[in-house]
């Protein structure tokens, strides 16, 4: 707190009055005692030149503390999860694993910080622990350490318990990295513990499946026969997503994650596609064809009490609503002949157009709401340079920049919950069923896939 | 001669007793500015800096530049200067070995296993969940202690950032989130905001608090740099951040934040 000055400062230079000069006397002596007294402890200086480096954060290999022959594929899978976590979170410059100390350090009895704040780990912080599995249980015990404070060296120590599985100790690897993201990423949550829900083609059929969101843990969701599109809602519950009937066109298919099957969502006759919710998960918005022309309509999660927000001559399609208010919708719209990326209020209102040309599809809100990452060919038809790439504009001032170069088609951008990542599908010579998901970084960097080919249309969970 | 004794003689009629207390209104005002002069430097100074008879400098990045002493280089002599710190009690003497007499080296030798100390595993306490005060040390409250920073010492690209404390128990036990602090702020602020011309060379502090949910609030400038883009870029840094991540301990602190624009 500013006591200090503050409260010194106006006393002091307020004129003195002449009628009881004694008094004002008294009071500027006493401000000149008091205001010490005054200046509050928490105070701290800071200072920067340009620019700042990251944090440099060792993990040690975990030490297996059982005999259990079920240990060692757990530690395997641990420690590969966690250095791949905290690596993927672009927060942190990683020890290279060949410059750690080799020891594995179980606790925090057994570390010895000089080993790797000296050279050649350098590093600021360590991760470290054991791990054990005993009669079917798996206890992971994490420790993070300030390797340069070794008078009070731990930030925290964490113990997990599970059933004992590989998968399991992947996920505890999740949770703990995301501890050390909290902890150090300086306001940023963790993106370990989310999913990816993405389209997996197997010869003529399209379901959603799901995955952990470094690939790993893939799993079939839907069996529908074809579906397309997923939109997974704000509390993980349930999936919209596009279904093909048998004799009834595009419709709106509603899955449930806690029943584990497809639940009611009233469809009209005609086409229904594109699902997006919205963020307090009580409004689903999409496209709809029952007046003629695709339109965009906002029903509730069940279908019902539809009402419709666009009225243009050519197809609207693909909301995306702004995950940080809840009340702008982004969409695609050719009303002028190719599709273009528009935004307006969630009733309809104030329209604008971004794109100022080209062929745009696929928005995607980020979730601080001052982005749009979207797909777009800005340079469309027979014989034009480049191709379909990803972008991300800012809103405020329209200014856009190319995320991918020369990697071949690719669409279907989706932000992280964090919103410093982003996952989207690539097909490297733009066959469709060759189409990979591959995550990067925001700004581009890190690009990595997921899976392999015949996936498409990602979509990242909100948290 | 006549002329000056009249006037002489005349001037007591004239003034009498209100010279003698004008006199001793003078005699009162002096006192008073000297009573002035006592308190006011030693207050006024370290307001809002990290004065080193203030709060002991906990914490800093810089490796390769040490922390400026705020004390008047007086040393060498300390009799000679002026704040003098108590000396600090000679050490207990520890409980040594008397050096052996050249007649027991053979027994010495018999009893020869005794282990040196050992020196690596030393258990480090386990810290206490709640910031306990620092037990006190004989070292004197002065910029010394910037040679025992705990922090973990770092030079940040192609500048530098310090962190001081006056609280020794947080910027002790939770160094790393000042770090934290430093480097998101850091990350930031972009310099290309300021005019460089106008800026170069020139420093700007902003003071803001932290709360216990670890948002940036308050945020004000301390000490104007003279060129307004350079303040407004700084301010712009602070605002940019969204959180720092909850306050490990305590319900708040505040912070000083010096942005030095040098470009090369």
């Amino acid at each position: 707190m500013q006591t200090g000055p503050r409260l010194g400062g106006p006393l002091s230079s307020r004129p003195l009055s002449s009628t009881t000069p004694l008094y004002a006397v008294a009071l500027l002596i006493a401000a000149l005692f008091i205001a010490p007294a005054l200046r509050a402890q928490d105070w701290f200086h800071l200072e920067t030149s340009t620019g700042a480096g990251k944090l440099r954060l060792a993990v040690a290999s975990f030490k297996s503390s059982s005999a259990d022959p079920a240990t060692l594929p757990a530690k395997a899978a641990f420690d590969e999860t966690l250095y791949n976590d905290l690596s993927n979170a672009g927060l942190f410059d990683l020890v290279s694993k060949d410059m750690t100390p080799q020891s594995a350090p179980g606790g925090q009895s057994e570390i010895q910080l000089s080993q790797w704040s000296a050279a050649p780990a350098n590093a600021a912080m360590v991760a470290f622990g054991n791990l054990a599995v005993n009669g079917g249980r798996i206890t992971v015990n994490g420790f993070l350490d300030d390797a340069k404070n070794p008078q009070y060296p731990q930030i925290f120590a964490r113990q997990y318990a599970d059933t004992a599985s590989e998968n399991n100790a992947r996920q505890i690897a999740h949770k703990f990295a995301d501890e050390i993201i909290a902890r150090l990423g300086g306001g940023i949550t963790g993106i370990a513990e989310t999913k990816i829900y993405f389209v997996k083609q197997t010869g003529s059929s399209k379901e959603i499946w799901g995955m952990d969101y470094d690939g790993a843990n893939q799993h079939q969701i839907t069996h529908t026969g074809y579906a397309i599109s997923p939109r997974i809602s704000p509390d993980n519950s349930r999936i919209a997503f596009s279904t093909l009937g048998k004799n009834s066109g595009f419709q709106i298919g509603m899955y449930s994650l806690l029943l584990n099957r497809t639940v009611n969502f009233a469809n009209t006759g005609s086409t229904n596609v594109s699902p997006a919710w919205a963020p307090n998960g009580q409004q689903l918005a999409f496209s709809s064809s029952r007046t003629g022309d695709p339109e965009i309509w906002i029903a509730d999660p069940q279908g019902t009490s539809a009402h419709r927000v666009t009225d243009f001559k050519g197809p609207d399609v693909s909301p995306t609503w702004n995950p940080k208010t809840g009340a702008q919708i982004a969409w695609i719209s050719g009303r002028t002949g190719l599709p273009q990326l528009y935004i307006m209020e969630a009733d309809g209102s104030g329209v604008q157009r971004l794109t100022d040309g080209g062929y745009a599809t696929s928005p995607s809100w980020s979730p601080n709401g001052q982005f749009l990452a979207f797909a777009w060919d800005r340079k469309y038809g027979p014989g034009a340079p480049g191709g379909q790439d990803i972008y991300v504009m800012e809103i405020a001032t329209k200014k856009w920049i190319q995320l991918t170069h020369d990697g071949g088609r690719c669409d279907f951008p989706a932000w992280s919950p964090d919103g410093r990542h982003l996952v989207y599908a690539n097909s490297s010579d733009g066959r469709a069923d060759h189409t990979r998901i591959m995550t990067m970084l925001a700004d581009g960097t890190q690009k990595r896939a997921l899976t392999g080919p015949g996936s498409d249309m990602p979509n990242w969970s909100w948290r | 001669m006549s002329v000056f004794a009249t006037l002489d003689e005349q001037s007591p009629d004239r003034f009498g007793s209100g010279f003698v207390r004008a006199i001793a209104l003078h005699i009162l005002v002096a006192a008073f500015l000297a009573a002035l002069a006592i308190y006011v430097p030693g207050h006024v100074e370290h307001w809002g800096e990290s004065a080193s008879t203030v709060g002991a400098i906990q914490a800093s990045m810089v490796s390769a530049i040490p922390l400026p002493s705020k004390v008047e280089p007086v040393e060498k002599s300390v009799l000679a200067s002026e704040n003098v710190t108590p000396a600090p009690k000679p050490p207990p003497k520890e409980a040594t070995q008397t050096p052996p007499k050249p007649t027991d080296i053979l027994i010495k030798e018999k009893t020869a296993p005794k282990t040196p100390p050992k020196v690596a595993p030393v258990e480090q306490p386990t810290p206490p969940k709640h910031p306990q005060p620092t037990p006190p040390t004989t070292k004197a409250a002065s910029g010394d202690a910037a040679t025992q920073l705990p922090q973990a010492i770092n030079q940040v690209k192609n500048g530098t950032a310090m962190a001081t404390v006056q609280d020794r128990t947080f910027g002790n036990r939770y160094a790393y989130y000042l770090k934290i602090v430093s480097n998101t702020v850091a990350q930031n602020w972009y310099t290309n905001e300021a005019d460089p011309s106008a800026s170069q060379g020139k420093r700007v502090t902003i003071l803001f608090d932290i709360n216990r949910d670890g948002d940036p609030e308050n945020i004000r400038i301390e000490t104007k740099s003279g060129s307004p883009s350079l303040d407004a870029s700084a301010l712009h840094a602070l605002q940019r951040v969204e959180g720092f991540g909850p306050l490990p301990a305590g319900d708040h602190i505040t912070v000083e934040y010096t942005f030095d624009y040098k470009q090369p």
